[in-house]
């Protein structure tokens, strides 16, 4: 069957813009995900409806972005075969994560976490999971596929994770960090599950142990300022 | 897995348009929210202060709060809330009850510039913005307290 004109392959296309395609779609998340940290709440306020419209855009050139490369969801890392794996290699930088915040913490609150559990906490894993799915499940994988697996692509992943928590400087250099660990161990062992476990666990320390001082309740964007 | 279509780099474009178009109405409604081509007046020097008047056409019946600004730096706040005949009379208003006055005689000697604004809220008055009603007004102080208003290019070679 011969493919319709709006069905081409992209091997017909310039070798240079099938190559720069899936950073392409990464900056296209990206943008997306600026537009509601930072432009939604300057221009109209926190209102949630209008906020949903860029979020709503990107998922769609998620899931259609599998969809056109055939991309399951075992693929991406929705599974449990290998959560064992993805488990063991993130036990120990967890671990040693959760003990330096708490470290810290401790030291600049002088002795006194003072930090309520707050019921929305209880929507962490949930949260975590779908970050975890943006970073490493889009992103990740669509750095490797510009990039290979590897420094450069896990440099990538770091830096586009720790750039959406600007201008929170402590945020944007732990995300940094975790972001540098979380994609080379998805690179290992693709499994989302347990890095939104990870996930949950650091972001909840954080939240239980370190002051607002530091972290300004976890704002991103321009509701940081605010 | 299999080499995306030409559909892909379809959708990618299509959705920069729509960003930039979704960016671009909010920019519009937030500006038009926050700076609306409602407020007109003007000021003008008197003997002893800055006096004028001040009309919100989108709430005509509401009284506008203005704030002088004197060399760049805030001075004082008023409503217009004054009687102003002329100015209802000329069809600016529907009543005369618009006008604002500032008593200056804190000032030093020597030339200055006023600048009066229209303060607006909008967004359940978590955003306030100034619009400039009227022209900036050189004037300068003289040595017996009063103020004489100057031409701008007047002001300006000063």
């Amino acid at each position: 069957m011969i493919p319709s004109e709006s069905q081409t392959s992209l091997e017909r296309l310039p070798a240079g813009v099938a190559r720069s395609l899936p950073l392409w779609e990464i900056a296209s998340v990206i943008t997306s995900c600026l537009i509601a940290e930072w432009a939604v709440l300057v221009f109209v306020g926190r209102s949630k409806l209008v906020m949903a419209i860029p979020i709503t855009l990107a998922f769609a050139l998620m899931l259609f972005s599998h969809r056109e490369r055939g991309e399951t969801s075992r693929d991406l890392g929705l599974r449990t075969d290998n959560f064992l794996t993805s488990f063991r290699l993130l036990l120990l930088p967890t671990l040693l994560a959760v003990f330096l915040i708490i470290a810290f913490g401790w030291s600049t609150s002088h002795g006194s976490f003072g930090a309520l559990w707050r019921w929305r906490f209880a929507a962490l894993p949930l949260w975590a999971l779908f970050q975890q799915y943006v970073l490493n499940g889009f992103i990740n994988r669509r750095a490797q596929m510009a990039l290979g697996a590897g420094w450069k692509s896990i440099a990538l992943v770091a830096i586009v994770f720790s750039i959406l928590h600007l201008p929170s400087p402590t945020l944007a250099l732990l995300t940094l960090l975790a972001g540098a660990v979380w994609a080379f161990v998805y690179q290992r062992a693709p499994n989302l599950y347990a890095l939104a476990l990870s996930h949950t666990a650091v972001s909840l320390t954080l939240a239980l142990t370190v002051s607002p001082h530091w972290l300004n309740g976890l704002r991103v964007g321009f509701k940081y300022f605010g | 897995m299999k080499l995306p279509s030409t559909n892909l780099v379809h959708v990618l474009i299509g959705k920069s348009i729509l960003e930039t178009l979704f960016v671009g109405s909010l920019a519009v409604i937030a500006f038009l929210s926050v700076l609306p081509p409602y407020f007109h007046g003007w000021g003008e020097v008197a003997n002893d202060g800055i006096a004028g008047w001040a009309v919100d056409n989108g709430s005509p019946w509401e009284r506008v709060e203005v704030q002088l600004f004197i060399d760049g730096k805030f001075f004082g706040t008023a409503v217009a809330n004054r009687p102003r005949p002329d100015v209802s009379a000329a069809g600016w208003a529907l009543d005369e009850w618009h006008g604002y006055s500032f008593i200056t005689n804190s000032l030093n000697a020597g030339p200055h510039e006023a600048r009066v604004y229209a303060l607006r809220n909008s967004g359940n008055a978590t955003r306030k913005s100034l619009q400039l009603l009227g022209t900036p007004m050189p004037f300068i102080v003289g040595a017996d307290g009063k103020l004489q208003p100057l031409s701008p290019a007047k002001g300006r070679d000063k």
